[in-house]
């Protein structure tokens, strides 16, 4: 590449970084005014929003994403890190305080719901703070820049400074049943996976069976989930029609455990295939001098095979976890609990705060697992390099 | 890669047991109310449709998006397609579909906004991985027996990749299908109405039916694509 087309795109993605949230911030409405939470309502544009507060938003908003792209040394990043961070909060008691302004004298089921310029800025503006504590190499910046975003929200929250917000309001009346379905959908998930891991441990022990476990495990990734849990209830409601006395035991057709058997159905493809190449990872020769050394099965399995595989072994765990948090959405659809609860609600009341409720625990929560199991996944791959 | 056969016996075996009589007797009792064979298959060609149309563009999207990614000169892509692919994963259909719905409405278009958002990259990610197969070896013989970079890519390097883009085609299938059965969360009118409304008002006939139709159109196209890749490969 020669030196004027690498300084032409050096300078275009500043360019582009500066001049992308302040156009969204002037064309999209901010907010949506609607009489109920059901309706859409009509859209506000920033300037009426914002008011005083546009222009310095417009800045912070230019400037930070700028100096975070272009990478101009160290007091750059961090200026532009605390440009995008002061623009995050401007931008969120902006629009707060908006909400709160045209809130003012209209009947208490009006509601002011975020529209697409507000997510589409404050989205931009939280790139703009990862990007930034990428670039200045702080440990987990991931994390640590998720951690400082989440701690900005609840401030002003707890401050009371986003009140108005339609958000807020279904947040607050829904607030101790928004815990529950976390611990109800962590519960699932996690159920799920333990469930998957013992099946999976009790197939890698048979030997012989090892095409038709792979035949198997595939074949349950080809049924669709809506028709596997259907077919689950549907066989449940069968037996316990044949076998009535089932029902004194606690077994019913419709609850967790259609749901849990149907999510771990899922795992055991990841986890098989994890733990298949975790028992592959050593090369036979390696395998040969540690059966010549006198080693038993036993002990290959947990001083060459296990620490050699750990990487496959956390990496199908990593993928199974991801899968159960997002098909547990799916388990209010046989009377178990969650986070799809929330989603399911919304979606029969089309109320799209609602719906957001839920699914942003649902989203949070995947990536966090993504994320924590991808660190330990790297460093079991640094620790025992295969 | 397996033969067709075992999904397509299996296929055929689900879909008599989607037949009303079949299922009425299977899920017998006195709540049990199959659905009419006509209103059945209308429900199976709109889900076809739409899943038929989800994967079109899954498949199109992801094969070409596939092919300019591993040109020379867009080598500094695949971090992002990786980091994008993760994220994408963590997006369950039923949250897209939800999240769509007060926008795009009921019904057709916000199932295939989830199918593209959780279908497309895996799709992309496995061209990528198909094409990647290719031995250097067998690029850099095409390239000194003169062939032009068209034909390299038409010529040697989609024929040698073939087993992973089918394998590819198959999952994108298979998404398409799921998601369609999730759209009936949507109001689209698929084979996973009947499973949703029977869970709903415990008509397991109906619910019997819908789910072994929808696990038969599964196991029957990947059959077929089994099928096309078998005789890919024999040619």
């Amino acid at each position: 590449m020669t030196a004027a087309v690498s300084g032409a795109r050096g300078a275009l993605l500043p360019l582009a970084a500066a001049l992308a949230l302040p156009l969204v911030l002037v064309s999209l409405p901010l907010l949506h005014l609607a009489p109920n939470r059901l309706v859409t309502g009509a859209p506000i544009a920033a300037a009426t929003v914002l008011g005083f507060r546009l222009w310095p938003l417009l800045a912070l908003a230019a400037i930070g994403p700028a100096l975070v792209v272009s990478g101009r040394g160290r007091a750059g990043t961090w200026l532009g890190l605390f440009a995008c961070t002061g623009g995050l909060a401007l931008l969120l008691t902006g629009l707060g305080a908006g909400a709160a302004e045209h809130l003012a004298g209209q009947p208490p089921a009006a509601r002011a719901r975020l529209a697409a310029g507000a997510w589409l800025a404050g989205l931009g503006l939280c790139a703009g703070i990862l990007w930034g504590m990428r670039a200045s190499r702080l440990p987990a910046a991931g994390w640590l820049s998720a951690l400082a975003i989440l701690a900005l929200i609840a401030g002003l929250g707890a401050a009371g400074a986003l009140d108005a917000l339609s958000f807020t309001v279904e947040f607050r009346a829904r607030r101790d049943g928004l815990a529950r379905a976390v611990l109800e959908h962590l519960a699932l998930s996690g159920g799920a996976l333990v469930l998957a891991g013992l099946v999976t441990a009790a197939l890698g022990t048979w030997r012989r069976g090892r095409g038709a476990v792979d035949l198997l495990v595939g074949g349950v990734q080809v049924v669709p989930a809506v028709a596997l849990l259907g077919g689950l209830v549907a066989a449940a409601s069968a037996g316990l029609a044949l076998v009535p006395s089932l029902r004194a035991y606690g077994i019913s057709a419709l609850g967790a455990g259609p749901a849990l058997v149907g999510i771990a159905g899922y795992l055991l493809l990841p986890l098989w295939r994890g733990l298949q190449g975790a028992l592959r990872a050593p090369d036979p020769a390696a395998l040969d001098a540690a059966r010549a050394l006198g080693l038993t099965p036993r002990q290959i399995l947990t001083t060459l095979r296990l620490p050699l595989g750990a990487g496959l072994l956390i990496g199908g765990l990593r993928v199974a976890a991801v899968q159960a948090l997002g098909l547990a959405t799916l388990a209010p659809l046989v009377g178990a609990g969650g986070l799809g609860r929330l989603v399911f609600d919304g979606m029969a009341q089309f109320a799209p705060d609602l719906i957001l409720l839920g699914a942003l625990p649902v989203i949070a929560l995947s990536l966090a697992a993504e994320s924590a199991l991808g660190t330990v996944e790297a460093a079991a791959r640094r620790r025992w390099p295969s | 890669m397996r033969a067709p056969l075992a999904p397509l016996l299996l296929g055929l075996a689900l879909s008599v047991a989607s037949h009303p009589a079949v299922a009425g007797r299977l899920a017998g009792g006195a709540g049990s109310r199959p659905l009419p064979l006509d209103r059945l298959a209308e429900l199976a060609a709109n889900h076809l449709a739409l899943a038929g149309l989800g994967f079109l563009i899954v498949a199109g999207l992801g094969l070409a998006l596939g092919i300019v990614a591993t040109r020379p000169g867009f080598a500094t892509l695949r971090g992002g397609i990786d980091a994008l692919a993760a994220f994408a994963q963590s997006l369950p259909p039923v949250v897209v579909v939800a999240l769509a719905l007060p926008v795009l409405g009921f019904g057709g278009p916000p199932t295939l906004l989830a199918l593209l958002a959780y279908g497309l990259m895996p799709t992309l990610r496995g061209t990528v991985g198909a094409l990647d197969s290719v031995s250097p070896e067998a690029r850099a013989a095409a390239e000194a027996i003169g062939l032009t970079r068209r034909q390299i890519l038409t010529g040697v390097e989609l024929p040698l990749a073939a087993p992973g883009l089918i394998e590819t085609l198959r999952t994108a299938l298979i998404l398409s299908i799921s998601v369609a059965a999730v759209g009936a969360l949507a109001g689209a009118s698929t084979l996973g109405t009947p499973i949703v409304a029977g869970l709903q008002n415990q008509n397991f006939a109906g619910l019997l039916q819908g789910t072994a139709a929808t696990a038969a159109l599964a196991f029957l196209g990947d059959a077929v694509l089994l099928a096309v890749g078998g005789f890919w490969r024999r040619d």
